[in-house]
């Protein structure tokens, strides 16, 4: 779960996603903007989502923390 | 052809139609056309002043008893009478028939002088109280002196046969013991031959009063003054104004003459009080008499006013929305052509296309209803004025539209930004927001807002009413913001911990609490699923991951906003059929902002893609220093992000600087050889001969033929309509200003590809900034109420929640949002606006009586 390929497994999901925004939309006169909001949504939601994902894929820092208690550290 | 559906995306197709319409039933006709809203009408008169005008008559009528209408409410609010609102959803008040405004015409005039002449006598009656009041008041001052000072004429006397004697020496000293004497007192006033004037005048006068006495008797009197302690109220203005009793004693019928006039002209009101004390006590009891038969009739006339101003007040509202309505149908009638000699009016306007059947029927009821014989006929014309620009909105978009109507209004029938508009403006607002609970906060107040819409619709408060309008933006961008709250992993300044880390901690050997760990990546390749991982919040270098993370993130996400909307210039180029929009502005565009900042997303997503702590995998190149030196030294190389990264560098700075030359010169060229090619052909500019005419064709039904026979005959009726056709400015084609006008596009397009994408970094600004206050916040108020142990720890933690609760409402949510909103508006309007919006519409404004109260700051009143 959640590797390298979550982003091309995404951005699957987000087209289909996309293209059943575009077919179900509520037809009548808001359709156009029901279409363009949903694809809209979806796929700025997932670029912001990818984004966020690619940066941490392969870290050039990773977290250094002082003043952890025992019990913090083991938690997870 | 039937008429596709108008939808957000572009403005509605608009006709122009032209109607005929008897005169009997124009004012009808009119009202119907307001009750729609869907019809702008032109003015087929701009050449006749306000008072030539056909109806100015009527309109005057009405002014008048609009004017009658406000002087009631004036007066209602004087009286403190409350007036029956109105509620203009629920009440549709239908248009009124002639003789109904003819019936309130006469009522409201009737009502007037009813009013007017009550008032007036309340008026004077007061007037009448004030100045009984005054007297009585006189009486009682002087009469007191009176009693006082009979008993010490000796006195009096001997100071005014004693040269050297002090004038106003003072009378009270020796009052005390002496109020025997009053029996030869009585007497001696007049033996003494001494006059006495007795007033009012008001308190700021009596310094000046004084003075000019004293000097022009050379101090030949003696004054007496008190202060009347309540103040009285002028009844002109209704002010309070507050005022002295005095009584003036001299010597000599000249100079109590001089003491009248001169006290006259200070505005002082002179009261006879008769010297002896029975007399006066007649007098107070008649004062008193007539004050209370005053007070009586000075009831009676209030409440008779009251009663009528209530009654009033019931159908004022109403009357209000009546009057309104009739002139503005007359006004709109003034804009009508008049042929004198059918009696029919000509109109010309501009309608949505898909509101013509609606406006056909609704002609045609109005003609059934009134059972004329003569048909009223509208009829499309083909123009080749630039129609207005027609967004139709809903509840839900009309705040959206009205972000990008602030700025400009969109050339008719090119891409309406405000589509897109609804979800990016609410999107990068939340990415510069990105907070889970100040989202929720924000979805909670938008949400209470819409539920409570129709009550709250009533609220007149200006920054509530701002905030209202915008109450579905605000539940878009709090929905966004709490969607990026969980990809940035903040909810209040603290974390989500819903998926395990991928990091764990290193624990050196021999670790006590209090040292410093870092973490390692977990084996297997897992990478945290949603947002960033928790493991980041608190530590050291938080903020340079985020710093690094936002800032590319900003980077990409303003690379998205503009190619999308440069790709909104080519479906406007489509639309208006110029591919040389496409050829000389798009395409060369797009490949030198792709080149530069598309090569730049490539490297960052790239070297996000690579494992550089792989063997063999190098160092991780400085993309900043890659982009800089790009440009100024194309070729070389310092540390590699890719094989083969030199010569394809090259080739992108070769590629875009290519671009601008072609951006220059391409359309200027290409409009010049199309120009003299069409002159080479012996075509003229269009324009000189086309006009708008209502002779051209004639495939409508027989009632239309009818009309336009009439119009045949009519010169004058055909030259009022096609008079301005000519306006259209058809300029001329000049090589040099499409030329200037392609440098200025171009430098500015190159140049803005530069600053835009570094003006998308605001993003990254306000976001850590965001993010930082609320650290700063939680760790000053509610971590310092946690941290405190005992009973005192109770108190705090209750002291310090409010604290922050408060302030997190105030800073963090309502200023916080208002900057963030503010920096995407700016974002919208310039970063992405500026790549494809024409913006120079003219915005349609249609006759509308919704609209119309809607707009009327005195209808705000009465609803």
């Amino acid at each position: 779960m959640a590797t390298g390929w979550s982003v091309i497994i995404g951005a699957i999901i987000v087209v289909l996603a996309c293209l059943a925004g575009w077919f179900f939309a509520p037809k009548g006169e808001t359709q156009t903007i029901w279409r363009s909001s949903l694809i809209l949504s979806f796929a700025s939601c997932y670029i912001m989502w990818a984004i966020t994902f690619l940066a941490q894929w392969h870290p050039l820092i990773e977290p250094r923390r002082g003043g952890l208690t025992k019990h913090a550290i083991h938690d997870n | 052809m039937a008429p596709k559906q108008d939808t957000m995306f572009r403005s509605a197709d608009m006709s122009m139609v032209q109607l005929y319409v008897a005169k009997e039933i124009g004012r009808e006709v009119v009202n119907a056309l307001g009750e729609l809203g869907q019809v702008q009408f032109r003015d087929l008169n701009s050449d006749v002043t306000a008072f030539q005008r056909t109806f100015t008559q009527e309109i005057r009528r009405l002014d008048n008893v609009e004017r009658q209408l406000r002087y009631f409410h004036s007066q209602m609010e004087k009286a403190g009478i409350p007036l029956r609102k109105i509620d203009f959803d629920v009440d549709t008040l239908a248009a009124p028939s002639a003789s109904e405004i003819d019936e309130l015409s006469d009522r409201s005039q009737s009502l007037e002088q009813r009013v007017a002449s009550l008032n007036d006598s309340y008026e004077t009656l007061k007037k009448r109280e004030v100045e009984l009041i005054e007297w009585r008041c006189v009486l009682r001052e002087a009469g007191q002196f009176f009693d006082r000072a009979h008993g010490n004429v000796e006195e009096i006397r001997a100071s005014m046969d004693d040269d050297d004697a002090p004038l106003l020496q003072d009378v009270e000293q020796n009052t005390s013991g002496q109020n025997g004497q009053n029996g030869d007192a009585e007497r001696s006033f007049s033996v003494m031959n001494i006059g006495f004037v007795a007033g009012v005048i008001p308190r700021d006068r009596v310094a000046a009063f004084e003075r000019i006495l004293w000097r022009t008797l050379r101090g030949n009197l003696y004054m007496n003054q008190s202060e009347i302690s309540e103040a009285l109220v002028d009844p002109t203005n209704n002010e309070p104004v507050h005022k002295n009793v005095f009584l003036i004693f001299a010597h000599g019928k000249e100079l109590i003459a001089k003491i009248r006039k001169i006290s006259e002209s200070l505005g002082a009101d002179l009261y006879s009080v008769d010297e002896n004390s029975d007399l006066r006590r007649d007098q107070i009891h008649e004062v008193n008499t007539r004050l209370g038969d005053l007070g009586s009739v000075l009831r009676n006339t209030k409440t008779t006013l009251d009663a009528e101003l209530t009654q009033i007040a019931q159908s004022l509202a109403a009357w209000m929305v009546l009057v309104k309505k009739e002139k503005a149908a007359y006004q709109t009638l003034n804009l009508f052509s008049y042929d004198q000699a059918r009696k029919t009016l000509i109109a010309e306007a501009w309608c949505p296309s898909n509101s013509l059947p609606a406006i056909k029927s609704t002609l045609h009821d109005v003609n059934n209803r009134a059972g004329l014989s003569v048909p009223s006929i509208i009829n499309e014309i083909r123009t080749n004025k630039t129609p207005p620009t027609y967004q139709k909105t809903n509840r839900f978009t009309e705040g959206f539209q009205t972000i990008i109507n602030a700025y400009g209004t969109a050339k008719y029938q090119e891409v309406n930004p405000g589509l897109p508009t609804i979800v990016t403006f609410p999107f990068l607002f939340a990415v510069m927001f990105g907070d889970f609970g100040h989202g929720f906060l924000m979805v909670v107040a938008a949400a209470a807002m819409i539920y409570w819409e129709k009550p709250l619709k009533k609220v007149r408060d200006e920054l509530f009413t701002m905030a209202f309008y915008g109450r579905y933006i605000m539940l878009m961008m709090g929905i966004f913001s709490m969607y990026t709250g969980l990809i940035y992993n903040d909810v209040f300044s603290k974390a989500f911990s819903i998926f395990p880390s991928a990091w764990e901690w290193n624990i050196p050997d021999g670790w006590q609490e209090g040292q410093t760990v870092t973490a390692s990546l977990k084996q297997g390749g897992y990478r945290y699923p949603f947002g960033i991982d928790w493991m980041w919040h608190g530590t050291e270098n938080d903020l340079l991951f985020s710093n690094s993370y936002k800032m590319k993130l900003s980077i990409l996400m303003g690379w998205v906003h503009m190619t999308y909307s440069l790709c909104l210039s080519y479906i406007n180029a489509r639309h208006f059929k110029t591919p040389i929009d496409i050829w000389g502005n798009f395409v060369p565009g797009m490949i030198f902002f792709q080149s530069i900042f598309g090569y730049l997303v490539f490297t960052i997503i790239f070297k996000w893609c690579i494992d550089w702590s792989a063997p063999g995998a190098g160092s991780p190149p400085g993309l900043l220093n890659m982009l800089i030196y790009m440009f100024l030294s194309p070729g070389t190389i310092d540390e590699q992000l890719y094989a083969g990264q030199a010569p394809i560098q090259i080739f992108l700075v070769l590629i875009a600087i290519v671009q601008v030359p072609i951006l220059l010169f391409l359309k200027p060229f290409y409009l010049r050889w199309e120009h003299n090619k069409a002159r080479g052909k012996g075509y003229r500019g269009i324009g000189a001969n086309s006009r708008v005419s209502a002779l051209d064709g004639d495939d409508e039904d027989s009632n239309t033929l009818d009309g336009r026979a009439s119009l045949l005959s009519d010169g004058e009726g055909v030259a009022m309509i096609t008079q301005d056709v000519g306006d259209e400015e058809h300029e001329e084609f000049e090589f040099s200003e499409v030329m200037i006008h392609q440098v200025i596009h171009t430098i500015e397009f190159c140049l803005n590809c530069v600053s835009h994408t570094a003006s998308y970094l605001r993003l990254w600004a306000l976001s850590l900034a965001h993010q930082q206050l609320s650290v700063v916040l939680w760790t000053m108020t509610i971590a310092n109420g946690l941290a405190t142990t005992g009973p005192l720890g109770v108190f705090m933690v209750v002291v310090t929640f409010y604290a922050w609760f408060f302030l997190t409402i105030a800073v963090l949510v309502v200023m916080e949002g208002t900057s963030a909103m503010l920096h995407s508006l700016r974002l919208h309007w310039v970063e992405a606006m500026s790549k494809h919006f024409l913006g120079d519409g003219i915005p349609f404004e249609p006759f509308s009586f919704k609209q119309m109260l809607e707009d009327d700051d005195a209808a705000a009143d009465i609803s």
